[in-house]
Formats: structure tokens, sequence, C-alpha cells
């Protein structure tokens, strides 16, 4: 018997490493993948309260939100390939023509 | 005669002034300048084709009604009584001559039509004065020869010091005018009418303590104008003026305004012997300083200046004295030899090439046209009082007038003046001996004196040495017509025994000899301007500028420096400056956010979420009770 | 048995996710987190999501990882050395915070009574989860699916080479 709480705790972790991920990391890249691990912590809650609640929707939810994310990497990376084509650097600081 | 046509008197040089105003530039020169003189001369006409409606108690004739609410009813209103047409007849008289005088003086000069309409305008004024039966119409007038006379005297405003000279003497009157407003004011609260005769009328009803403080404060008001002591600092340096101006405002016109003012109210001020002694003192300390000062003056017109103060003073002590009779007499005569004075000395100043100081001409009784040494001569002598001149009956008839009063202090003040006449005395035929007398000493370049220039003088100089006959006292003969003239208006009866009269009278003679031996003696053969301490003292006017500087202007500069350095910049603007820079700086600090940069934008999602997360936490432990 | 498990997997997932995190190569970054994609998977089966679990497998690290090390590859991206800049001390008091705040959510979780509820053994078979995705979401399965092409014209219209003006997202 796994205590749902201990479940949603891995998540919980899991989403905070995401986090710092996207938080600490200057690339682009890196912080891509820090999304993917949040998005994935996201899944880990809804496979655990499908279980908990013996009821499939959740792991319905997972499926589609892994093909969501397949379409959102497959856009972002298309971006990165831009940017890098643009400016030959990948260091998020670097294009801040937003500025001001 | 429709009586309604009196309002012609003082509407003509309005409507020539106003002409000349809006058009005088693009008319030709002469036409604008004719229409002034015929403006004056117009009312001058009008004035003696009236004369029989002054006659008995006068005739009143009401315009319009300017205010009218709740109990306050202001009309238009014209009183040309006893009192107020000779005054009349005066002012355009000689605002007649010397018009024709300034058309000579200031041909060529380009700003003729701002001349002309200014001197106009200022006929108007002082007529409305000298017309008005209502307080407030004539305050109206009151103001309107302070307005003229600082465009007058400030004429050539290019230069700063004549600029400044109109503003301060329009300030220093303005002081006067404020006394004067009080006066108004509290007349009207009193008595509920400003009806200068209705108040008269009324003048013994209201309670003796009010009536004294109204005399001083109307006092204070004919000071402003009249520039006495302590409002007299402007009349030396509106002298910058040119010489038409001081010839018409401060000779015959404006600075007697204020005796006229207490002339009128006469009946109201008599009433308080307090208010009546003070208007003596003010008279005669007047008198005695300006003679003071005008020992050591070193320019012509600042001279008469002095002069035209220490006379005013004179007739102030006539008012004070009781007798109107007295002082109108002194105030006719005065302006007749005055004004002659003056444009003499604007001739005088022509020929010696524009120079103002007496000790550097000298010998223009040679080079000048004969006639003006005569007239400046003739127009010397009534001022010093030579026997048998207008000037020296009117100044005897102020001094018994004096010296008969009831009071013993009055005795002083004729002392005052008769010291006063000594000097006035000396330092006119010392002024006509360094102007005419010797060799020149000048290097400036004559320039010729037009005939316009020169014939005026004539008929005023023969008014001022025959104008006697005006109010010939008893003893040599004569009617007092004036005094009968003016009747009830004309104050206390002077009644002196026929032994104190020729007792004054000779003393008056010895007076006048003493003084012109004495500035014979002195000044005859040229000598150098004395240079002590006391010269440079009554130069300067007994120092009374820079008193005026350090008792009034320097507290006021340093109040007006705190309230606007201290108060308005440091405290208003710096608040709100303040409160700008710190905005701005808020701003600034927010500016820092928007970075454009990625990670920036992660991080205030961050903090947001860590936001949300703690509020939730705490909702959780408050509501779960964990 | 399976509790045993599942904490194992657990822990690996997130030492995994903890070296992903931290390395400088972004291939060795990539394949930690392969790795602790096949561990998430594994806690999917115990929580009884066995067709989840291998669609974790087949998608996330057999496709999008793999698409991101495609991407690293042809850009030819090095490793990273330190940037300059303030760098991760300027993290420290919001790590710090946020270390604080997680542990009590997480302590508060833990010891919640609700949370303390056992997983009971729960299985769902594919059929089941098909017939519940193509019945009741029927309608989200089509939208993804469209977003999916969407996906698909917009990864190519960014990535054409030719016209280097702006792109139109």
């Amino acid at each position: 018997m796994i205590p749902f709480g201990h479940a949603l705790a891995f998540a919980g972790a899991l989403f905070v490493l995401g986090l710092s991920c996207v938080l600490i990391r200057r690339q682009i890249l890196m912080i891509l993948i820090g999304v993917e691990i949040m998005l994935n912590a996201a899944s880990l809650v809804f496979v655990a309260a499908s279980a908990f609640w013996r009821q499939p929707d959740g792991q319905a939810f997972v499926i589609l939100l892994m093909a969501i994310t397949a379409a959102e990497v497959a856009v972002a990376l298309a971006m990165v390939v831009y940017l890098w084509r643009r400016k030959r650097t990948l260091v998020a600081d670097e294009f801040d023509g937003m500025c001001g | 005669m429709n009586e309604s046509l009196l309002f012609l008197i003082p509407l003509l040089p309005l409507f020539c002034a106003v002409l000349n105003m809006l058009f005088g530039m693009r008319l030709p020169r002469l036409f604008a300048e004719t229409m002034a003189v015929t403006g004056v001369a117009g009312s001058f006409v009008l004035t003696l084709l009236f004369w029989g409606m002054a006659e008995g108690d006068g005739t009143r004739a009401v315009l319009f009604t300017w205010l009218s609410s709740g109990t306050l009813d202001v009309s238009f209103a014209l009183n040309f009584d006893r009192l107020a047409a000779p005054m009349t007849l005066m002012v355009t008289g000689v605002a007649t001559l010397i018009h024709l005088y300034a058309v000579g003086y200031m041909h060529e000069d380009e700003d003729y039509a701002r001349f002309f309409s200014l001197l106009n305008l200022f006929v108007f004024a002082m007529l409305t004065i000298v017309l008005a039966d209502n307080l407030l119409v004539l305050f109206l007038g009151w103001e309107g020869v302070g307005l003229c006379s600082y465009g007058l005297i400030g004429f050539w405003y290019r230069k700063r010091e004549n600029a400044r000279a109109g503003t301060k003497a329009f300030l220093v009157t303005r002081v006067g005018d404020v006394f004067l407003g009080i006066a108004l004011l509290w007349l009207f609260a009193v008595t509920g009418t400003l009806s200068i005769s209705t108040i008269n009328a009324q003048a013994s009803s209201i309670s003796p303590v009010v009536v004294m403080v109204l005399g001083i404060l109307l006092l204070l008001g004919a000071c402003g104008k009249s520039a006495q002591l302590p409002l007299m600092t402007w009349l030396a340096d509106a002298m910058a003026g040119p010489t038409p101006v001081s010839a018409l405002i401060h000779a015959a016109t404006m600075v007697t305004a204020g005796v006229y003012l207490l002339c009128r109210f006469f009946p109201l001020v008599s009433l308080s012997a307090v208010a009546m002694t003070a208007i003596t003192a003010v008279g005669a300390m007047t008198a005695l300083y300006a003679a003071t000062c005008a020992m050591a003056q070193r320019e012509i017109k600042r001279v008469l200046a002095y002069s035209t103060m220490s006379q005013v003073g004179y007739m102030f002590m006539a008012v004070g004295a009781g007798t109107v009779a007295g002082a109108m007499f002194h105030l006719l005569t005065h302006a007749f030899f005055k004004a002659v004075l003056f444009m003499a000395a604007g001739c005088v100043i022509h020929l010696a090439g524009d120079e103002n100081d007496i000790f550097k001409m000298g010998g223009l009784a040679r080079r000048g046209p004969v006639e003006l040494f005569w007239v400046f001569l003739a127009g010397a002598v009534c001022l010093a009082g030579l026997p048998l001149t207008g000037g020296f009956f009117s100044k005897d008839g102020i001094l018994l007038a004096l010296f008969t009063y009831p009071d013993p202090v009055y005795r002083a003040f004729w002392l005052i003046g008769v010291a006063t006449a000594l000097l006035t005395a000396f330092y006119t035929f010392r002024l006509v001996y360094l102007v005419f007398a010797g060799e020149p000493r000048g290097t400036g370049h004559p320039h010729a004196v037009p005939l316009l220039m020169r014939w005026p003088l004539w008929p005023l100089a023969l008014l001022g040495l025959v104008g006697g006959i005006l109010n010939l006292p008893v003893f040599v003969g004569g009617t007092e017509r004036l005094h009968h003239w003016y009747a009830g208006l004309a104050g206390r009866t002077v009644k002196a025994s026929h032994e104190v009269e020729w007792m004054l009278v000779s003393l008056a003679v010895v007076i006048v000899a003493a003084g012109w031996f004495a500035a014979h003696w002195r000044y005859r053969n040229y000598r150098p301007p004395l240079e002590g301490a006391v010269s440079r003292f009554l130069l300067s006017g007994w120092q009374a500028d820079n008193l005026v500087d350090r008792l009034f202007v320097r507290p006021f500069t340093a109040m007006a420096r705190f309230c606007y350095v201290g108060c308005d910049r440091t405290l208003f603007d710096g608040s709100i400056d303040g409160l700008a820079r710190m905005l701005s700086g808020w701003g600034r600090m927010l500016v820092q956010l928007t970075t454009g940069r990625l990670t920036t934008y992660l991080s205030a999602f961050a903090w947001g979420f860590l936001i949300l997360l703690g509020w939730f936490l705490i909702k959780l432990v408050n509501g779960g009770g964990h | 048995m399976n509790t045993i498990l599942f904490y194992i997997l657990g822990f690996i997932l997130l030492a995994a996710t903890l070296m992903c995190i931290t390395r400088r190569n972004p291939v060795h970054a990539v394949v930690y987190l392969v790795a602790g994609f096949f561990a998430l998977a594994l806690m999917f089966y115990l929580l009884g999501a066995p067709l989840v679990a291998a669609w974790e497998v087949i998608v996330y690290a057999g496709a999008i990882m793999v698409l991101f090390l495609f991407i690293i590859m042809m850009l030819g991206l090095a490793p990273q050395e330190v940037p300059p800049g303030p760098g991760w001390q300027r993290w420290l008091p919001l790590a710090l915070l946020s270390a604080s705040l997680m542990a009590c959510t997480l302590l508060l979780v833990v010891q919640d009574p609700a949370a303390g509820q056992g997983i009971s053994d729960y299985s769902l078979a594919p059929q089941a989860l098909g017939e519940v995705l193509f019945s009741r979401y029927a309608l989200a399965v089509e939208i993804v699916s469209f977003q999916l092409l969407f996906a698909t014209i917009g990864a190519y219209l960014l990535g054409r080479p030719q016209p280097k003006g702006e792109e139109p997202r």
C-alpha cells in the first residue's frame, strides 16, 4: 500500500527539481528540459490519483498530456534551431530584444 | 443752460485723449497736437461759459448711476460749486498753456501720441477729482492722476532710471491711496453714503473720535499725492519726466490735489482739533525739510521740486490754520509762478545744451533770449515773496492765519513758516544767480528755444505777479475777493488788528531782503559748491531714500525672499519635486524588471508561484488546524 | 514488495533528475533524464497504468528525448563553460525559501490522514483505457490530433532554411 501522500510527495519533489532546472540553467535547451520534467511530475500526480480513486480518467489525461507535450517540444525545438541560426548562441539572456 | 452740459468739462479732454490713444500715430502730427490742445482749451472756455452756475450754492449734475446695490448708491455726479470753479479754471487754463509749451518742447520726440493722450487723460482725471461730488468718483480721479503721473514721469522709459522714477512715484502715492481708501470705506460705514455734500452735511453727527481718525486718514491720503512727509520721497526723482510734465503735474495740479481734498472735506476735518494740528504740523515740517534740501540741490529741476514740496507745505499749514481761502489763494498763485519757473527751467536746460546742473550753467542772461531771464525772475520773486507780488500776499495771508490762531502751539508753526520763508528767499536767489549771472561755465552746445516754448510763459508770469489782487487783504485797501467768493466754504475768518498785520508785513520784507542779501553775497560771484557732510546730507534729502529702504524695502525683500526661496521653492516645489523624484525613482526601479530576458520572467513566475503556495499553506494551516 | 520497489524507483527518479539538471554537457543531461524516465515508467506500471508506462517509454523517452538529442547533435552544442554572471548564488535566498516551503508542504501532505490512505491494487487494462479514451474523451483526442498537425506545420515553418527574415509563429 503506497500512501497517496507519498506519491504526491515524489511528484512534488520532481516538480521542484524541474522548476529549479528552469530557473537556474542559462541555456534555452536546458530550460526546455526542465519544462519536460515538470510535465512528467504532473503526469505522475494524475496517474497516482487515477489509481487512488480507481478511475481511468487520470490515465486518459496523461495520454493526452503526452501528445500535447510532443507537439510543444516539436515547435519549441524548431524555434531553438531558428534562434541558433540568428545568434549562434543559446544563452537565454542574449535574447533581450524586448527590453525596455 | 442745461446742467448736464457740465460734464463736457472733464469729458472733452478724455475724448481727445482716447482719440489720440487710438489714432494718434496715424494722424498727422500737427492734427494730433491740435486736438490735444483743443481738448483742454475747450474745457477752459466751457468753464468760463458756465461760470455763472457756480455762484450761490453751486450746481450739481448727475450723469448716470454707476453702482446701486443695497444701501450703496454711487452715481457719477459733479458738483460745480464755489470751491470747484476757480480750481477748474486754474487747472484748465494752466493746462492749456502747458500743452502749448509741450508742443514746442516735444517737437523732436517720436512718441507724441502717447504723450499727449496721457497729458489729456491726466487733465480729465484731475478735473474728475475737482468736480466730483461722490467719494468713489473722486477716488477714480485720484487713481487716474496717479496712473497718468506714472506714465508721464516714466515717459522716456527706455532709460532704466526714468522707469524706476515713475514706479517709485506710483508706489509711494499708492501708500497714501490706501489710507484714502480706508477713509472712504469708513465714511460709508458711518454715514451710509458716499456723496461728499451729504457727508459734509452730516459731519457733526459723527462721533468725535471717529472724526479725528478720519481726519488723520484723509491727511495721510493727501500726503501721498502732495508729497508731504512721510510720503515725499518720490517728488525729487519725478523730475526725470519731461519738463511740461513737471510743470503741470508737480507744480499746479497733482500735488495740489491733496490740499484740494482737505479743502473739500473741510467741514468734516475742521471738527477735530487734533486733526487740524496734525495737518499744520505735517505742513510745517515738510516746508522746513524741503527748504533745507533745496538749498543744497545741484540740478535745477530738483531745486524747484523741493520748492514745490515746501510751498505745498504752506498750503497744508493754511488748511490746518482753518483758512480754506488762504490755502486756495496760495494754491492759485503757486500754480502760476511755479509753472512759469518749471517751463522757464525747461528753456534754460535747452539753452545750456541739455545740462541740468546749475553749477555748470551761468551767464545765461546774456546768452539766451532776453525775455527768458525776466520771466524766470518774475517767477522767482513771486516764490521768494517779494512785496507786492502775488506770492507775497498769499504767503503773508498764511502766516497771518497761523499767527492769529487761538491755539498757542501755532506760534511755533508760525516761526517755522517764517524760517522757511527766509530759506526760500535764499535758495531762490541762489538759483537765479547761479543760472543767469556771471560767466558761462558750461560746455554744452546750446539749442535754440522754439517760440512755442516762450510765448506761454508770459501770461503765467503776469498772473503770478499781479495775482495778489485775487485776495488783497483789507489793510492795504483790498476787498478780499477770494474770501468773499468762498463765503461759507472759506473756513475761519482771520481777524487781526492792523498793527499786527503791518508788523508781519514788515517782518516778511526783512526776511526777503535778508535772504536775497545772503544769496547775493555768496553766489553773485561764482563759488564752487560745498562738499561737506552737511551738504551731502541735504543733497540727498536728509537720507530719506536710505531710511525708507532700511525701514520698509529691506525687511519686505527679506520676507519676500523667505516666502519665495524658503516656502515656495523649498517647501512646495521641493515637496512636489521630491514626490515626482520619488515616483520616478520607483519607476526606474520597476524598469529594471523589464529586461526582455527570459530568465527574469521565469524568476517572476517562480516568485508568484512561491507566494501562491505560501498563501495556500497558510489557508490550509488556518482552516485545517494542523 | 511493490511498496518497496516504488520507493526505490522514486529515489532513482529523483537522483537521475538531480544529475540531469546539474550536468554541463547537454547530452549527459538528456541521457540521465532518459534513465529517470525509465524509472518513472516503472512507477506508472506499479500504480496500475501499464499502457501509460509503455507510452512513457515510447513517446517521452523514445521520441521527445531523442528529438532533443537530434537538435543537440545538429547544432553541435559544445559542453557549456560556466557563463559569466551571478551564477547559482543568486538563487540562494529563493532556494532556501522555497526549500523550506516545500518541506512544510511535504510534511503536511504526508501527515494528512487523507493522504495516508493507501493506493490499493489497481490495474487498468489497455482495452478499458481505450474505451474511456475514445468514448468519453473522443473530442479531446480529435483536438489533440489537430494540435499535432499544427505543430508539424509550425515546426516546418520555423525550421526551413531559406527565408532569413521574420517568420510568423
